[in-house]
């Protein structure tokens, strides 16, 4: 199966990239969009005084 | 020298905070266009690695790194860029020092992934599927970067020639870089495009000879009076350790500064400067009472290490995947 990749996704912030297999016939057989990025905003904003969050979340994206 | 310059700019783990800086530049953009090509800018313009790739070593003249090195793919990217660039700048304090990224680096990567796959309330995951490095789809292979043991500085992974500081870095000083390459009086290898003097040096805020503190209060429990020194009067600011050339941005907007320019010269671990610049200033008769007072300091790790954990001589070392095992 032909395999068309677009990585990395440009003109945006944050990091992705997709995936295109083509059929036989040039079709689209399936596409897959993944994220390849890890930070931990989930874990390292735990325990951070709740006022001190508008400082730290808007790292998140900051476009 | 060349007729026109060109410039790179490389995202890693960032948040794009520091593109928008460059688009910040207003009308500067165009005297950068005239001075320079742009010959990558994946944020900005549809560039693929191969662009890079194609080019020869060296023909960059200054290659823009934001954010930290967070996976493999970032190492692959910051090498990439150091052998095609003749300067390479850590641009702005993931880059610099790990920013807000490093935080993590109090966690093993492993907890990390645990939260934000397991356990975090908005992620419903009963097989507890995580990213796998290969996965064989029914129509073929798909792959994703390694994760590192921890975020890591750039100048951890390769060579830096300079730094411009601040999350994201200031117009001002990003024009200042530009004009020096422009004019070819480029300062010291390892200059911090910024300030030589800390914050409370650029601060309009009053401050006494000698700071003393007896208690610290969080920012919203307290009227502050918005003509003192914020530390002086019990909230936490990172002022003293932090490298000037911000304006004292935050404070002069009446929030305490968090460092994000990094520590001022000579100091190799801006927390401790920060611990022992606070134990300096504490004033207390016993033990039991400073430990009182330093307790109402709620979080010290994340006011001291807020931008710059991955540069801190703590830098755990998880013996997980690290750049040079790439
Ligand atoms: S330094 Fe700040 S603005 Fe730049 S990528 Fe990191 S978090 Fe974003
Ligand atoms: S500690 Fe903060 S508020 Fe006080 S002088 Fe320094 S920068 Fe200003
Ligand atoms: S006051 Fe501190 S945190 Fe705010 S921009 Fe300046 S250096 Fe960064």
């Amino acid at each position: 199966m032909q395999k068309i990749e677009i990585d990395p996704i440009s003109r945006l912030e944050g990091h992705g990239k997709i995936a295109i297999f083509l059929d036989d016939a040039g079709d689209v057989a399936e596409a897959y969009l993944q994220i390849p990025e890890l930070r931990g905003f989930e874990q390292f904003c735990v325990g951070r005084p709740v006022e001190e969050l508008p400082r730290i979340t808007p790292r998140i994206c900051g476009v | 020298m060349p007729d026109k310059f060109k410039f790179a700019f490389m995202p890693s783990a960032s948040c794009g905070g520091c593109e928008i800086a460059i688009v910040d530049i207003d009308e500067v953009i165009l005297k950068v266009a005239e001075l320079a090509d742009i010959v990558y800018w994946p944020t900005a313009l549809d560039f693929k690695d191969h662009h890079l790739e194609a080019l020869p070593d060296g023909s960059i003249t200054v290659g823009f790194f934001n954010g930290a090195v967070r996976n493999d793919h970032d190492v692959h990217h910051a090498k990439l860029l150091r052998q095609k660039s003749a300067f390479v700048v850590a641009f702005g304090a993931c880059a610099q020092m790990g920013g807000i990224p490093s935080l993590g680096n109090f966690w093993t990567t492993e907890e990390l992934a645990h939260r934000m796959y397991d356990t975090v309330p908005s992620v419903n995951n009963p097989e507890g599927t995580r990213p796998q490095l290969k996965y064989d789809a029914p129509e073929g292979e798909l792959t994703l970067p390694r994760a590192m043991d921890r975020a890591y500085a750039l100048d951890q992974v390769i060579d830096v020639d300079y730094y411009l500081p601040g999350c994201p870095p200031q117009v001002k000083w990003i024009v200042a870089a530009v004009e020096a390459v422009a004019s070819g009086e480029l300062p010291p290898k390892g200059t911090v495009i910024a300030g030589t003097k800390a914050v409370c040096d650029e601060c309009p805020r009053e401050r006494s000879e000698e700071k003393q503190v007896t208690e610290f209060k969080r920012i919203h429990l307290v009227e502050n009076d918005p003509e003192k020194c914020l530390l002086e009067q019990g909230i936490m600011c990172c002022g003293p350790a932090t490298r000037d050339g911000c304006e004292a941005a935050c404070v002069t907007a009446g929030q305490a500064c968090r460092g994000c320019f990094g520590p001022t010269d000579n100091v190799n671990d801006m927390g401790a400067k920060l611990a022992s610049a606070i134990a300096s200033i504490t004033v207390a008769d016993a033990q039991e009472e400073a430990d009182r007072i330093l307790g109402h300091l709620d979080d010290p790790a994340g006011y001291f290490y807020r931008f710059g954990l991955a540069k801190s001589m703590l830098g755990v070392q998880r013996g997980e995947f690290k750049p040079e095992a790439e």
